[in-house]
């Protein structure tokens, strides 16, 4: 049986342990309320964006913009969105799943020192990293994409994918592959947005001539880019969103634990030091009954 | 007959409600849009836009660049900012506006993106600044 000595060091450290991980629960607690509600304020917009984007494909020809262009896939174009890092839970681990399922040509843009190392390490071809601070700043995001958005215009990728860890809600973060570039088929995409966010457009489509001001290319070309670097921050929010809730989670779950090894222990030095009482008391009335 | 106006920005959605008409100001000037306007895809520039109001009352915008669609009796503006006229402080959006101002004159090798996100911001600066001063 361990000596009482060393139960009471294990009993400190524990608790020590335990009061780290209850520190960061309540940090990421309080970045994960924030981020939450950044994410969800930003749907409205972003389901808004894609059906005027509906609206506006459905009505202008494909070819009249590379980003609406269908062309062939020779090398595909992913930003992976991960954490800075780790004490996560399982989330950086299941995006890295969706990785390894990618077999064809792929070039990879980073976003979190995470992903970055993992790509690194399993020999991927990394062309570029970029570091987004914990609120998701709109303007750190769009060097990101911008950087992505001309290689595609270059030719250099042939696709914009982003795989992510979509929020749902604290508990469930479902990693998933979203391609945003080309955008061959808007319409389904708005919908698919609008299934995901639980609403449907109640107005009927209106199916009539519409103007545009001052022209239809003039509008594409406007709304486009303005689109790819909204909706790929939108995915950023839900990524921190998502990393804050599973830290969160994680750092409680720790926490738990420490308190009930904490418990165990307790129980553990309590019968020690009992039974050394009681060996003790044995070893006086043993000598007393000698001497009488 | 009446008109549903909805405006969205990246934070929030900013407003929501039935109104009788509304005028928003397009890169090619301010256009009225009364029920039954046909369906029209347009872009939104930095200004001012005025909802009137079921009651007879009028209610103002400072608005931020954008999109808005009208399709059926639906409004949609899509902003980048949009704050209603009591929520403008004032004093704040004017040293903002300054701020950007200074930032622009100082630095001679803005890069094209630096400078037109602050050029953006002293818009949209001007826009809510004009608007809190004429409704005194």
């Amino acid at each position: 049986m361990a000596s009482t000595r060393d139960i009471r060091r294990r009993i400190k450290s524990v608790k020590n342990t335990r009061q780290i991980t209850r520190a960061m629960e309540l940090v990421a607690a309080s970045k994960m309320k924030r981020a939450q509600q950044a994410t969800l304020a930003g749907r409205p917009y972003a389901l808004l964006m894609a059906d005027m984007l509906g609206a506006l494909a459905s009505r202008v020809d494909g070819t009249q913009h590379p980003f609406l262009e269908k062309r062939e896939i020779k090398t595909r174009g992913i930003l992976l969105l991960t954490t800075n890092i780790g004490l996560c839970g399982a989330l950086n681990a299941n995006l890295f799943k969706l990785v390894g399922e990618v077999k064809s040509a792929a070039k990879f843009v980073a976003i979190g020192r995470k992903g970055a190392q993992y790509l690194a390490r399993t020999k991927r071809d990394l062309i570029a990293e970029f570091v987004v601070d914990d609120r998701g700043s709109f303007n750190e995001v769009k060097v990101a994409i911008e950087f992505m958005t001309e290689r595609f215009l270059a030719g250099e990728i042939d696709t914009i994918e982003v795989i992510y860890p979509r929020f749902k809600n604290t508990l469930v973060q479902t990693p998933l592959l979203r391609p945003v570039l080309p955008l061959s088929n808007v319409r389904d995409f708005a919908a698919t947005l609008e299934v995901e966010a639980g609403v449907h457009s109640d107005s009927p489509t209106d199916t009539r001539e519409m103007l545009f001001e001052p022209s239809a290319p003039e509008v594409l070309d406007a709304l486009l880019p303005f689109y790819v670097n909204r909706f790929i921050h939108q995915l950023v929010l839900s990524a921190r969103a998502s990393e804050f809730s599973a830290r969160m989670v994680a750092m409680k779950t720790a926490k738990d634990n420490a308190s009930k090894l904490l418990d165990d222990l307790t129980l553990e030095y309590n019968k020690a030091r009992q039974a050394a009482i009681t060996q003790e008391i044995l070893e006086i009335a043993a000598a007393q009954y000698v001497a009488a | 007959m009446s008109l549903t106006l909805e405006i969205v920005t990246p934070e929030a959605r900013v407003y929501s409600d039935t109104v009788d008409s509304v005028v928003i100001p397009t890169v090619e000037g301010e256009i009225g849009i009364l029920p039954g306007h046909l369906p029209l895809l347009t872009q939104v520039a930095h200004g001012e836009l005025v909802v009137a109001q079921p009651g007879g009352g009028q209610e103002r915008l400072a608005i931020g660049g954008g999109f808005a669609q009208i399709s059926g009796d639906k409004v949609s503006v899509l902003a980048e900012h949009a704050c209603s006229e009591d929520s403008i402080d004032e004093r704040a959006v004017e040293e903002a506006m300054k701020r950007a101002q200074q930032q622009i004159e100082e630095s001679q090798h803005l890069d094209p993106q630096q400078y037109e996100q602050l050029q953006k911001l002293v818009n949209y600066a001007g826009a809510q600044l004009s608007l809190k001063r004429r409704s005194r």
